[in-house]
């Protein structure tokens, strides 16, 4: 008896998509719970210095308010618990403005706030480090072996004999992951024991952090995330906001719901740092490369180090005998950056395929001709060999579905009344990895029907975990999704990976379908049959007329995964139209062709990938975080100044993919989808505005003052 | 937010005496914009009076005074009610453009054309209250002009502040020389030509308007005209929809033949106030309606633009946004 049809590979819509709009699914704030209090974070005004004193009496008298916590009262937590950014209230010490320095816990949300305004800081203020033009050249090697210098053949040779090179500098400013959700957490204490209702992408790392910042045992902690309202990388680490949560609550012996505003938001969960990224390429007349040097200069907190990984994609993606790869970095008193969607690739891809764009005018080869010319046959950067590598595909499957063939080679060649349109093109990848993960499956038989649960402690971002778990389990288990229940993010249920570096669909979907296969395996042999047609696990409830039946799994990447350098891969396409007189862009037309193995559901997976080309987009026209250089706040607080793309600005967007069976990567031949669908993105668009306009900005965002 | 009272006013003569008897009250019509500042602590009334029940929402012919013939408008009517009602679209289409070139339908359905004639100006320094700013608190210095003011004004700034008003709407009003009607506790009507209805910075930046506190907008009045075939605005901004503008122009002509009989042009993201460039209207009338005349008048008025350290590109854009706007107004006409 045939149960269903196979699932995986079709655009099945998003289980938990109706409980999502119509309110029911709870996100950090909407868990009940009994009695609770509302806490606010007031923050540092200056960003560097001592607080000399807070006082709070004014607060502490103000109707509702239940305590006032700053470094002066709060208990000792451990600052090198895992939490990242510090701001722990643990000392009077200011490193950055809008650091935290106190917390106000009232009977309301709006008491809080206004209490919190009633407190007076005095501080000793030092001069801050805050302008990263002033302070560039202090920059130093980082500390993370992982970037250190990187260095092939001799670069500087080969420039200076070249015949064509381009030597450029490209800059991408501060952005904020700015999730729809911010950062918000519940804290209620049972004891010595704390459920953290929360929002994280990684469940058991935001267990351990908290744990032991709180100076208690990980089993002490509880994690519950069910939904995440986005994170895009700031909640992958935690922050301090999560253990102050639980200190609130600590304090006033109550339940405490502590969530950030919008404005705190720039200052309290990391950011992406600019990065000040040289670009050498140099190629003989007829195309081929024979240098390529990346070289990012960031800045990074204080007394913490985060330096975005600019120089990856420079590293794999084009066949060079000579690579220079290096990163420097200054400390300054902003808050410490951190993963932010495609860490370095979406930034090291804009200043790298924008060169190469570059170089492609200045030979007069097309561009998407001139890369697949040094298109590298083994990973250059280990000489592993690709478990598979589709940038060919995606250039030339992409050039044909966006109607390359219409580019004008030289720029400024096509206008459509007042607009010059123009064309774009990039490459892009992003490492493939599988997570330890493990899975829980829980079988129940009524009559003729089997049910199946499946848990771990997965995250869901907003981007279809529950989906294509539930295909993942109901093929693998022969049942309709209807009777598949996937539940994730909580830490009482079986440790799994992060939904973090693209790792989340390879690691969740493979740890589901081997624990599926455990539990069918098991049931054969508890039959003590012999099957010639391999029976579904349903099937094997039934004809063994079990009830309840369930196995765990621990699973882990096949150990051949190490012999292969994995990746995802793409190419953008983008048509632009540029207004001669204002300047004002408008994305017309977006192609993304990615290659990443098995895509579990299109649907979800178009979403994901086009999700990521806005933000591209926006890197490449709108979003920037300002900072003003004389006192290091922000100045763009709020969406009414960080602007990410509107409806308007862009036109079509289509998504393809790319189909192919990656037999080393992982059992299921998943890829991951979460970041590669921003890399690249923002240089096809700015390629896009080089071929319309003949003007190459290298500042981002491209706002219409700059293509004047 | 502070505590505040919060009363609903039953009708205007009600609503205007709770105000008058509280120098620290405020009106709440829409919210889109007192309500944030509040949240902010940016504004600190301690009693709102909500005016959102008091009618004041018609659209009509004006049928005497000087406006007669003319259009008036609701103060208290929604942003887009009035950039849809057929009076408006069909006769002053360039104020339909500008009031939908502003915000997102949503707030545009929230907001009140009284309200967003007093918005306050978007000046990061303004919301931040840990930040100086004379506007916000007399005295405390101006964080932006010094600062990050890419944003800011280039024309009639002070010293004091550089901030630029954000209503595209009071734009298009400063084009079509609107008036706006307000009413005090006498219950009589004072008449506000709409280019002193806006203060520029001086010596008083905490004073955006010459509304007198106590007095209700009750309707703006827009003069006949014969612009409605040739009238364009056109706002320039970092993105299509939901940004403010880095500059916009209300542009309007009355032609005989190919010859300008009257020319109005107002520019917003400018000044402190919708900022009316006489200089080039001037140069236009009696002129004929050509490129480069559109170009010579543009030059007249960005000629005394006095740009900060960010905003030096918004002489160019200012000068191009002038062009384009009249040549568009030549072009497309009605909205």
């Amino acid at each position: 008896m045939k149960d269903t049809n196979k699932t995986i590979g079709t655009p099945i819509s998003r289980i938990d998509g109706i409980a999502k709009v119509t309110g029911k699914a709870a996100y950090s704030m909407d868990h009940p719970v009994k009695n609770p209090a509302y806490a606010i974070l007031f923050k540092s005004t200056v960003a560097a210095g001592t607080i000399r004193d807070i006082d709070s009496a004014a607060a502490e008298k103000a109707p509702g308010v239940l305590g006032v916590i700053t470094h002066k009262n709060v208990s000792k937590l451990n600052v090198k618990g895992g939490l990242r950014g510090g701001a722990l209230l643990q000392s009077p010490e200011i490193e950055f403005y809008g650091q935290n320095i106190g917390i106000v816990v009232a009977e309301t949300f709006e008491q809080a706030r206004y209490a919190s305004r009633l407190i007076n800081v005095t501080y000793d203020k030092k001069e801050p480090k805050v302008d990263f033009n002033k302070v560039a050249d202090q920059a130093r090697l980082p500390k993370d072996k992982e970037k250190a210098d990187a260095i092939r053949g001799d670069v500087q040779t080969a420039l200076s004999q070249a015949t064509h090179k381009v030597e450029e500098v490209y800059e991408t400013p501060i952005e904020h992951h700015h999730p729809l959700e911010p950062h918000a957490a519940i804290a209620e204490w049972n004891g010595d024991n704390v459920t953290l209702y929360s929002s994280a992408q990684i469940v058991n790392g935001a267990q351990s952090a908290a744990a032991a910042t709180l100076n208690l045992k990980p089993e002490q902690v509880r994690i519950v995330s069910p939904y995440i309202g986005g994170g895009f990388g700031s909640k992958g680490g935690q922050w301090a906001n999560l253990a102050l949560a639980a200190v609130a609550a600590k304090h006033v012996n109550r339940p405490v719901k502590l969530a950030l505003t919008r404005q705190q938001m720039v200052n309290s969960v990391g950011m992406r740092q600019h990065n000040r990224q040289k670009v050498s390429l140099a190629a003989t007349s007829d195309g081929k490369l024979t240098a390529l040097a990346h070289e990012t200069t960031t800045h990074c907190a204080i007394n913490d180090e985060f330096v975005e990984p600019c120089g990856d994609c420079s590293k794999i993606m084009y066949d060079t005998p000579n690579s220079l790869i290096t990163y420097r970095v200054v400390p300054m008193n902003l808050i410490l950056p951190t993963y932010t969607r495609g860490p370095g690739k979406s930034t090291g891809s804009f200043a790298l395929e924008s060169a190469i764009d570059e170089l492609a005018y200045k030979l007069k080869m097309d561009p998407i001709e001139f890369r697949i010319k040094n298109e590298p046959e083994r990973d250059p950067s280990n000489g592993k060999p690709w478990s598979s590598r589709t940038t060919v595909q995606c250039l030339r499957e992409g050039a044909k579905a966006f109607g390359w063939e219409k580019r004008k080679l030289e720029p400024r060649q096509n206008e459509r009344g007042n607009y010059w349109i123009g064309y774009g093109v990039s490459a892009g990848t992003y490492p493939a990895h599988q997570r330890p993960t493990s899975a829980l499956v829980k079988l129940k038989r009524n009559g003729e029907d089997v049910t199946a649960t499946v848990e771990l402690a997965a995250a869901d971002l907003g981007t279809g975990t529950y989906t294509i778990l539930t295909q993942t389990a109901a093929d693998a288990l022969g049942l309709p999704i209807q009777n598949v229940t996937v539940n994730l993010g909580d830490s009482n249920l079986p440790p799994a990976a992060g939904a973090v570096g693209s790792v989340g669909a390879a690691s969740y979907a493979n740890a589901v379908n081997d624990a599926c296969e455990k539990i069918t395996q098991e049931l054969m042999t508890k039959s003590g049959k012999q099957y010639y047609v391999r029976p579904t696990a349903a099937q094997l409830m039934r004809s063994e007329k079990l009830i309840d039946y369930q196995t765990r799994v621990d699973s882990k990447p096949p150990e051949s995964a190490e012999e292969y350098s994995a990746h995802s891969f793409n190419a953008n396409f983008a048509e632009v139209a540029v207004n001669k007189s204002t300047g004002m862009i408008r994305v017309n037309r977006f192609l993304a062709v990615t290659g990443a193995g098995q895509i579990l559901n299109p649907k979800t997976a178009r979403s994901q990938i086009i999700g990521g080309n806005v933000w591209g987009i926006g890197m490449a026209l709108t979003e920037e975080s300002v900072v003003d250089p004389r006192w290091g706040n922000f100045v763009t607080r709020s969406f009414a100044d960080y602007h990410v793309p509107s409806n308007l600005d862009i036109g079509t967007m289509e998504a393809i993919f790319i189909k192919e069976k990656d037999e080393h990567v992982n059992t299921l031949g998943v890829k991951g989808i979460g970041e590669v669908g921003i890399v690249g993105v923002a240089a096809a668009v700015v390629n896009a505005i080089s071929n319309a306009t003949g003007k190459r900005v290298r500042d981002l965002p491209i706002t219409p003052d700059k293509v004047l | 937010m502070r505590p505040f009272t919060y009363t609903r006013a039953k009708d205007a003569t009600s609503a205007i005496k709770l105000l008058a008897e509280n120098p620290n009250a405020k009106f709440l019509a829409g919210g889109t914009n007192l309500l944030d500042l509040m949240k902010e602590d940016v504004e600190r009334p301690n009693a709102l009076i909500d005016i959102s029940e008091l009618g004041l929402t018609d659209i009509k012919t004006v049928t005497s005074g000087a406006n007669k013939g003319g259009l008036s408008i609701g103060g208290l009517g929604k942003n887009t009610y009035a950039a849809n009602h057929p009076l408006v679209r069909q006769n002053y289409p360039l104020l339909t453009q500008a009031i939908l070139a502003g915000a997102s339908g949503q707030l545009r359905n929230m907001a009140t054309n009284g309200g967003n004639l007093l918005q306050r100006t978007r000046c990061p320094y303004f919301y931040e209250v840990s930040m100086p700013c004379n506007k916000r608190q007399s005295g405390s210095g101006c964080g932006a002009k010094e600062g990050i003011n890419r944003m800011h004004a280039i024309f009639g700034w002070s010293e004091q502040c550089v901030a630029v008003y954000p209503s595209d709407m009071a734009v298009a009003l400063a084009a079509l020389d609107a008036v706006i009607k307000v009413r005090s506790t006498s219950g009589q009507e004072r008449s506000i030509p709409i280019a002193e209805f806006h203060r520029l910075p001086g010596d008083q930046p905490e004073k955006d308007t010459n509304l007198l506190h106590g007095e209700l907008i009750t309707s703006i009045e827009l003069p006949q005209n014969r612009f409605a075939d040739k009238s364009y605005y056109l706002k320039v901004r970092d993105r299509a929809s939901y940004a403010f503008a880095l500059v916009s122009v209300a542009a309007a002509l009355e032609t005989q033949g190919n010859k300008i009989v009257q020319a109005r042009i107002a520019m917003g993201g400018v000044a402190h106030k919708p900022w009316r460039a006489l200089k080039a209207e001037q140069m236009l009338v009696g002129k004929d309606a050509t490129d480069a005349n559109f170009k010579l008048a543009a030059d007249a008025e960005m000629a005394d633009a006095k740009p900060l350290e960010h905003n030096k590109f918004k002489i160019e854009l200012g000068n191009r946004s002038i062009v384009l706007a009249l040549q568009m107004a030549m072009k497309v006409g009605k909205a």
